[in-house]
């Protein structure tokens, strides 16, 4: 038990560390960084390559990764990310980061490519096997005295720094309020950007010492992310006190556990990854009856500041049909002019498309970032697949009741979150998704030891699309009837609701929408469309398995979407069909050390993307007709003559 | 007051901190009736309007609305019973048209916003005849049917402060709340506005709160005047009184002293 305590009281040392880190770039620059996890897997790898491969010794090193790298990874990312993204609309704010997050496990893999082959087992600071004392009769080795030790140096030094130094003043002035920090004389950019070097410095820290407990593995550091986010929601996103309080408290959850879990089973495998879900879902519980205010840190960084630029208004008549039909005969024609080979792979890029507008309706239209889609997409596989191959449900059937189940799922973790912002949403959409993948997907009936539920081919109205060409031309009609309806809803009267809460919340609750209601039918919309998707995708690969549907997967599809645009329906659908067709090109015709490139560059697009979130396509195709009616405007205004508006 | 009272905030106290941003005010607003709000800056009156619309919850007092009690109730809720308002800083539809503010506006008072059925179906877009009017003779009266297709994102400030009240009278109000509608605005465009207002109020019956700086347009078109400063209220009546009053004078005299300070 001592042990176990001991263990626990490391393992959160480790998390407070890092969740620290997290509050503090949070508070200062108000970027929620869901990068986090991934800078401490880049530092730690850079760690572990210059000590086991270079043969540096430990203090070199972790003073060189840890000291010099890590700053200076913060220095560069907010110069060259971060530093944009202070009042740029949540959106962009929270997709940019998970960009990030997309791209450097992926940028590390290709720069070290030993992390793919070489399983090693990272030693902790103190190298051979570690001396044990015995304080107050408990036994501890100096690897654990040393995570202690740096946790409470980093806490001490914490607390000093904000109460005590001119720095830590200007901390505190600009979480109240950037801009009038910035007119009192203080230089807010110094300020931010020191923050994100000392919480960079504090993810690489975690990440070193953690290597040793979990593995040099990007999962596990999606795991370190995931628990400092469970003690950042129970610090609320700003205290630093209750955010190392509860960094400690899960992690002694997580370890002592150990003593009453099963050996097999489920809960063995999946109770402990997540505890920090359980956690911070009991908490969002708990702070329900709050006001809102008390969430919301940034209510000054509103999307008026810098908006974007207007969509001009949609065509009418003809011209505004060439568009989808061109794109429809393309797509219909696609089975004269490929191998069947490639139709398949083109299929499963259909249903991913498919799959796809479920985040141009809750990210596009409803303005919210959900990390969940993809496991609502996998509740409707796993629906889909069960009924149809263990009850024997026709397949078309099988499908639509997949879709139905994510319905009431996803609108109940949408109604947990909601009251309490945008940021909350994305969190408790992320700890769903793991409660569901560690709980629920990796149980044996589902997981099959990784193959998953088998799933055939439908056939209706006496047409079997067994056939690869008739199933893909199936796919099609699927993509366009569900596009037809994201189309119907955003020319309706929800597309105007929308637009308007995008735009500024209290000015669409002060004409009477109400905001949470109309965000959880976008959220019950986009949860079928996923249910829909994940069905299609798991017949069109063959089999509904966690891995088409785990977190690492759907963070990717998010980003590659918001770079091919997330507003854009021909969006969802390129980057549906990329998504499956690039890995298969690189496969074929290069060599393996090409593997990560594409993910790197999903990543990064949504990196350089998300600041339109209407896409690359949306810049190409409309970036002229609005210059025109700019010039337009400019001209009727000065025909308007005498009468010049004031300007403000 | 010529009808009953249709908005009033009774005793309302609002705390930021331990700064008192309003303390203990008492404001009545009947049909029919413009009722104008001065004072300096930082005296509280976008608070008292953030207390009235439901975007601040107050530390003490009541707010009535056509006799219902709403201190607790969100935004939307008071909407729908019938108040309206505009913000000081401008809250736009950034991606919307002129016509598409009034249109949305338009339909959360006729609870077409919640129609997910129908919008799916493709049947969510029509206009109602009721809507078609309502929009039509508000862009008229506002002067904005020229520029009803625009983008509101690449109108002038001042323009755009005319959508805003466009946008708070395309909910068929009973109270509407004007924050500051003129400032941004030119000569022509604010002689257009206090027409509008004036019919407003007369043909509909509309009660008007007006938070002003401009005085003259204020003591104009208002029949009851309040001052508040530092959160209180230093005085209320006729705006002939109020520009006579010497505490008035002594607050703005004050504010401006010590705006013109180095």
């Amino acid at each position: 038990m001592n042990a176990l305590i001991v263990a626990g009281l490391v393992l959160g040392s480790i998390y407070a560390i890092s969740a620290l880190g997290l509050v503090l770039t949070y508070t200062a620059s108000r970027v929620f960084n869901f990068a986090h996890g991934a800078i401490a897997y880049f530092i730690a790898v850079f760690y572990y390559w210059l000590h086991t491969r270079h043969g540096w010794s430990v203090p070199a090193a972790a003073f060189v990764s840890i000291g010099v790298v890590s700053p200076l990874l913060g220095l560069f990312l907010w110069a060259a990310l971060f530093r944009r993204l202070a009042y740029a609309p949540p959106i962009v704010r929270f997709v940019s980061t998970v960009g990030l997050w997309v791209a450097l496990p992926a940028i590390v893999k290709v720069a070290f490519p030993f992390t793919k082959s070489e399983i090693f087992e990272p030693e902790g600071f103190i190298e051979g096997s570690p001396s044990v004392f015995h304080i107050f009769g408990v036994a501890i080795n100096a690897n654990q005295l040393v995570v202690l030790i740096a946790a409470a140096v980093v806490a001490a030094g914490l607390s000093l720094l904000i109460r005590g130094t001119p720095l830590g003043l200007s901390i505190r002035a600009t979480v109240d309020s950037p801009r009038v920090a910035g007119i009192s004389g203080m230089n807010t950019s110094l300020v931010t950007a020191s923050s994100w070097m000392l919480g960079t410095t504090l993810a690489g820290l975690a990440g070193v010492l953690l290597a040793p407990i979990l593995g040099l593995a990007d999962i596990q550091f999606t795991l370190l992310l995931v628990a400092s986010l469970g003690a950042v929601v129970i610090a609320r996103m700003t205290s630093l006190p209750l955010a190392f309080g509860g960094a400690l408290l899960i992690g002694l959850v997580q370890e002592v556990s150990r003593k009453w879990l099963p050996n097999s089973g489920v809960l063995a495998k999946g109770f402990r990854p997540s505890i920090p879900f359980i956690v911070m879902l009991v908490f969002l519980l708990a702070y329900q009856g709050l006001q809102r205010e008390r969430f919301e840190v940034d209510t000054r960084a509103t999307s008026q500041e810098h908006p974007e630029a207007p969509a001009p208004p949609p065509l009418r008549g003809w011209r505004a049909a060439i568009g989808p039909l061109f794109v429809a005969g393309v797509l219909f024609s696609v089975p004269l002019w490929l191998s069947d080979f490639w139709v398949g792979v083109v299929s499963q890029g259909m249903a991913l498309a498919i799959l796809f507008l479920t985040f141009t309706v809750v990210t596009g239209e409803g303005g919210m970032v959900s990390l969940g889609q993809m496991t609502l997409a996998g509740i409707g596989g796993f629906t889909a697949a069960k009924l149809a191959t263990d009850s024997g449900w026709p397949i078309g059937w099988a499908l639509l009741t997949g879709a139905l189940v994510a319905v009431p799922v996803g609108m109940l973790v949408a109604g947990l979150s909601l009251r309490l912002g945008d940021l909350y949403l994305a969190l408790a959409t992320l700890a769903f998704s793991q409660l569901v993948e560690n709980l629920v997907f990796a149980r044996d009936d589902f997981d099959n030891f990784g193959t998953g539920v088998e799933i055939g081919r439908p056939g209706f109205f006496g047409i079997d699309f067994d056939d690869p060409a008739l199933f893909y031309l199936l796919l099609v009609v699927v993509f366009c009837v569900v596009a037809l309806l994201v189309l119907n809803l955003r020319r309706g009267t929800s597309g105007l609701v929308f637009a308007s809460m995008r735009s500024s919340e209290p000015a669409s609750a002060t004409i009477g929408i109400s905001i949470v209601r109309s965000k959880m039918l976008a959220f019950a919309a986009s949860a079928f469309i996923a249910g829909l998707g994940g069905g299609l995708y798991a017949v069109a690969i063959g089999r509904a398995a966690p891995a088409s549907f785990n977190l690492l997967t759907g963070i990717v599809w998010l980003a590659i979407v918001v770079t091919w645009g997330v507003r854009s329906i021909v969006g969802a659908l390129i980057a549906g069909i990329i998504f499956v067709v690039a890995p298969q090109l690189v496969s074929l015709y290069l060599s393996e050390g090409w593997t990560d490139v594409p993910t790197m560059l999903f990543g990064l697009g949504a990196i350089a993307l998300a600041r339109e979130p209407r896409g690359v396509l949306f810049d190409v195709v409309n970036q002229h007709r609005l210059r025109r009616l700019r010039r337009q405007t400019r001209r009727e205004e000065r025909a308007a003559g005498a009468t010049a508006p004031v300007p403000a | 007051m010529r009808d009953a009272t249709l908005l009033s905030a009774d005793h309302v106290t609002v705390r930021f901190g331990g700064v008192v941003a309003l303390d203990d005010v008492s404001l009545q607003a009947g049909g029919g009736a413009v009722v104008g709000l001065v004072g300096p800056n930082g005296a509280g009156k976008t608070t008292l309007f953030g207390v009235l619309s439901g975007l601040v919850r107050p530390r003490g007092g009541r707010v009535l609305l056509r006799g219902a009690d709403v201190t607790r109730a969100s935004p939307q809720r008071r909407s729908h019973l019938g108040l309206a308002r505009t913000f000081q800083r401008i809250e736009l539809f950034t991606e919307l048209t002129v016509r598409e503010h009034l249109v949305v506006a338009h339909r959360a008072h006729e609870r077409r916003d919640r129609r997910l059925l129908t919008d799916l179906a493709g049947l969510g877009g029509r206009p109602s005849p009721r809507e078609r009017e309502v929009v039509d003779r508000l862009l008229d009266l506002l002067g904005l049917a020229p520029m009803a297709d625009r983008p509101a994102a690449l109108l002038p400030l001042g323009t755009g402060r005319l959508v805003e009240v466009g946008r708070a009278l395309a909910t068929e109000p009973a109270v509407v709340l004007l924050d500051e509608p003129t400032s941004g605005l030119d000569v022509e465009e604010t002689r257009r506005l206090a027409r509008a207002l004036e019919r407003t109020r007369a043909d509909l019956g509309v009660a008007i709160v007006l938070v002003e700086h401009n005085v003259d347009f204020v003591l104009e078109l208002a029949e009851h005047v309040t001052v508040l400063d530092f959160g209180k209220i230093i005085t209320t009546g006729k705006p002939s009184a109020i520009r006579a009053n010497e505490a008035v004078q002594a607050a703005y005299l004050g504010s401006t002293v010590a705006a013109e300070a180095p």
